[in-house]
């Protein structure tokens, strides 16, 4: 170890009461960081996935202007190429082809709108959650092409339940002439999603596409990645490159700009609560080199008299803050960690609780990322060496005789 | 090598004036003085006298408000503050009246210091602090930490730092101040034995009456003048 490390290390403990509490201080900042860090990513997680897993995916490709008009008309260019580029696509872990039309479903009691929802039971098996929600009755088991599963709130409002017969009425494709079918009541799904327990009904996509007069073609296909990152980032290439033939591509940011917003505001809340800490840091650090400096005046003094150049007190200085800094950040480290696997073994429960309209629906867990295990701690350790070079400028630049008649 | 008529010190109408809330207070007022290597040379005074500013200024720490120093022929004003960092730590030995250890270094680190400014080798350094450690009879405290120690334990000590990278003078400010008359006479024998044994040159500040009868040289400054300038065999 050199002198001035040596000297660094030794003097941080001259005073342990001081060094202990601002070290604390520091740490408990740092761990909080590291833990509300990881628990905005998995609460973002959580919601993201309670957004696209329950049903939408992550990412959808439409016809141009689909999303604007709701137009089943407004079917996705050049299926079959799309669908074969899809298949080869290392990216995309699923996709699955729907039709969406807006339409009635009528009950011997009552009358309700909804979103028909054409599906193909095995491919949406794996891309959405329909399959894991049903409450009542089971999801598209047969082959009958005039099942229905729909929410249990709207089974509620239609006052039906599993075997009840359902009128559908949809207004066709191109023509808008009204088209209707019997359909049986064969499952009842429960999200506890409101939008989705009440305003969808599911059928076959073949049965979908002969009622809307579609013949093969869809209104949407509702993707899934092998990296969620890329349904993040919308400047990905691959929302260009699926963008093409009329066609839209988006990723869910995209298809949910106020989830979007909720994430982005998690992602500033991380970066508020890291200005902070380093405001912390900054005022602990310069509180405590500058008692120290004024302890050790005459020290200082002293050590310039023998010979010490103004480089050497500031190099002194600034090592005895990063000698403080490293101490809190094992500390807070530590903490951070230690809190953070407790918390991961429990998960926060926020079940229910509905959020920029999503609803939580699993535990948040947190999510350690490295970035929280070196780059925060890392922009502590430089942080406060930076903000050390105020008080170690301030020591090197004390006239000699001036420091050698000042004590405490 | 014959020494004794180099002149290691020579400072030509020094003056010093201190502006205190816009009153000015002379400190030094006009000094002429040449101090040749190996003297051993007591400046007595009364309490502001101007001793400590002349010693201030002498070991470059202060800077006259007019005249100039020469040490060991260099002109002390035309300096940067690093060259005269590099001058005293090569050239100049401090003893103060709060023997001013290290305390977070351990005795033979805080004689180690100065060497280790000076990138002397470690083998040389070791060798050095074994040497010094001895003539200061302070062996068996090398490990030791400057609270561990008695007053005279770490005067000794800080004339073992001051002494330990032979420099060309060592300037003592009030170094038997704070410790009693058998230790006081204990240490200032030591010294004067290595100002006899080595020829290094030795210049106290002082009140002390001991110092003074052991001084070869009395230099008496009063009001910021030399009243007397007194030599002895």
């Amino acid at each position: 170890m050199s002198l001035y490390s040596r000297l660094a290390w030794r003097n941080i403990f001259r005073n342990k009461r001081r060094t202990y509490i601002t070290g604390v201080a520091i740490a408990i900042g740092l761990a909080a960081l590291i833990f509300l860090d990881s628990i905005y990513i998995g609460m973002a997680n959580n919601m993201i996935a309670s957004a696209t897993a329950s049903f939408t995916g992550e990412g959808q490709i439409h016809g141009k202007d689909f999303l604007l008009t709701r137009d089943p008309d407004k079917t996705v260019s050049e299926l079959d190429r799309v669908t074969s580029e899809l298949k080869n696509e290392p990216l995309v872990k699923g996709f699955s082809l729907r039709t969406l039309s807006q339409g009635m479903v009528t009950s011997t009691s009552n009358v309700n709108p909804v979103l028909l929802v054409g599906i193909n039971p095995r491919t949406e098996r794996g891309l959405s959650q329909m399959d894991d929600v049903i409450a009542q009755g089971d999801y598209f088991a047969g082959d009958d092409p005039q099942n229905i599963v729909i929410g249990r709130k709207l089974a509620e409002l239609l006052e039906v339940g599993l075997g009840d017969r359902v009128v559908v009425t949809v207004s066709q494709a191109g023509s808008g002439e009204l088209s209707q079918d019997l359909f049986r009541v064969s499952g009842i799904y429960k999200f506890n999603i409101d939008d989705l327990d009440g305003g969808l009904a599911f059928v076959r996509l073949e049965k979908a596409q002969a009622l809307l007069g579609l013949g093969g073609r869809v209104n949407e296909i509702a993707l899934s990645f092998h990296d969620p990152r890329v349904s993040q980032d919308e400047a990905h290439p691959f929302w260009a490159k699926y963008s093409t033939g009329g066609n839209e591509a988006q990723g869910w940011t995209k298809l949910f700009p106020a989830l979007k917003a909720v994430y982005d505001l998690s992602m500033m809340a991380t970066w508020i609560l890291g200005l902070i800490l380093f405001a912390v840091v900054a005022l602990g650090i310069v509180n405590t080199l500058f008692m120290s400096i004024y302890e050790r005046m005459f020290e200082f003094g002293v050590m310039r008299a023998v010979g010490t150049r103004p480089w050497g007190i500031r190099k002194l200085v600034i090592l005895e803050a990063g000698a403080l800094a490293l101490l809190s950040i094992i500390f807070g480290v530590v903490l951070g960690f230690i809190i953070t696997v407790i918390v991961s073994r429990t998960g926060l429960d926020y079940t229910g609780v509905e959020f920029a309209g999503v609803t939580i629906k699993e535990l948040i867990y947190p999510v350690m990322q490295v970035k929280q295990y070196i780059i925060y701690p890392a922009s502590v350790l430089l942080f406060t060496l930076l903000v050390g070079l105020y008080p170690a400028g301030y020591a090197a630049r004390m006239s000699v005789t001036g420091a050698m008649k000042r004590t405490l | 090598m014959n020494t004794q008529h180099r002149h290691l010190i020579q400072t030509e109408r020094l003056t010093k004036t201190y502006e205190d809330s816009g009153v000015k207070v002379p400190a030094l007022r006009g000094i002429d003085l040449t101090i040749h290597a190996g003297e051993f040379t007591a400046i007595v005074g009364p309490s502001g006298s101007g001793k400590t500013t002349l010693l201030n200024i002498i070991s470059g720490l202060d800077k006259p408000s007019e005249g100039k120093v020469w040490l060991d022929g260099k002109p002390v004003s035309d300096m940067s503050g690093a060259e005269l960092s590099d001058f005293r730590r090569d050239h100049i030995g401090f003893i103060f009246q709060a023997y001013n250890l290290i305390p977070v270094l351990k005795v033979e680190e805080n004689i180690e210091y100065i060497m280790l400014l000076q990138r002397v080798s470690k083998e040389e350094r070791h060798r050095r602090v074994h040497d010094i450690l001895r003539d200061v009879d302070l062996e068996d405290y090398a490990h030791r930490y400057p609270n561990k120690l008695s007053g005279g334990q770490q005067q000794r000590v800080a004339i073992a730092r001051a002494m330990v990278s032979q420099p060309l003078m060592i300037l003592a400010d009030e170094p038997t101040a704070n410790l009693d008359s058998k230790t006081g006479a204990d240490l200032l024998d030591m010294m004067r034995h290595l100002n006899e044994e080595h020829g290094m040159t030795f210049i106290f500040s002082t009140h002390d009456r001991m110092i003074v009868e052991k001084a070869r040289r009395v230099i008496v400054i009063r009001d910021g003048l030399v009243a007397s300038d007194e030599k002895r065999n």
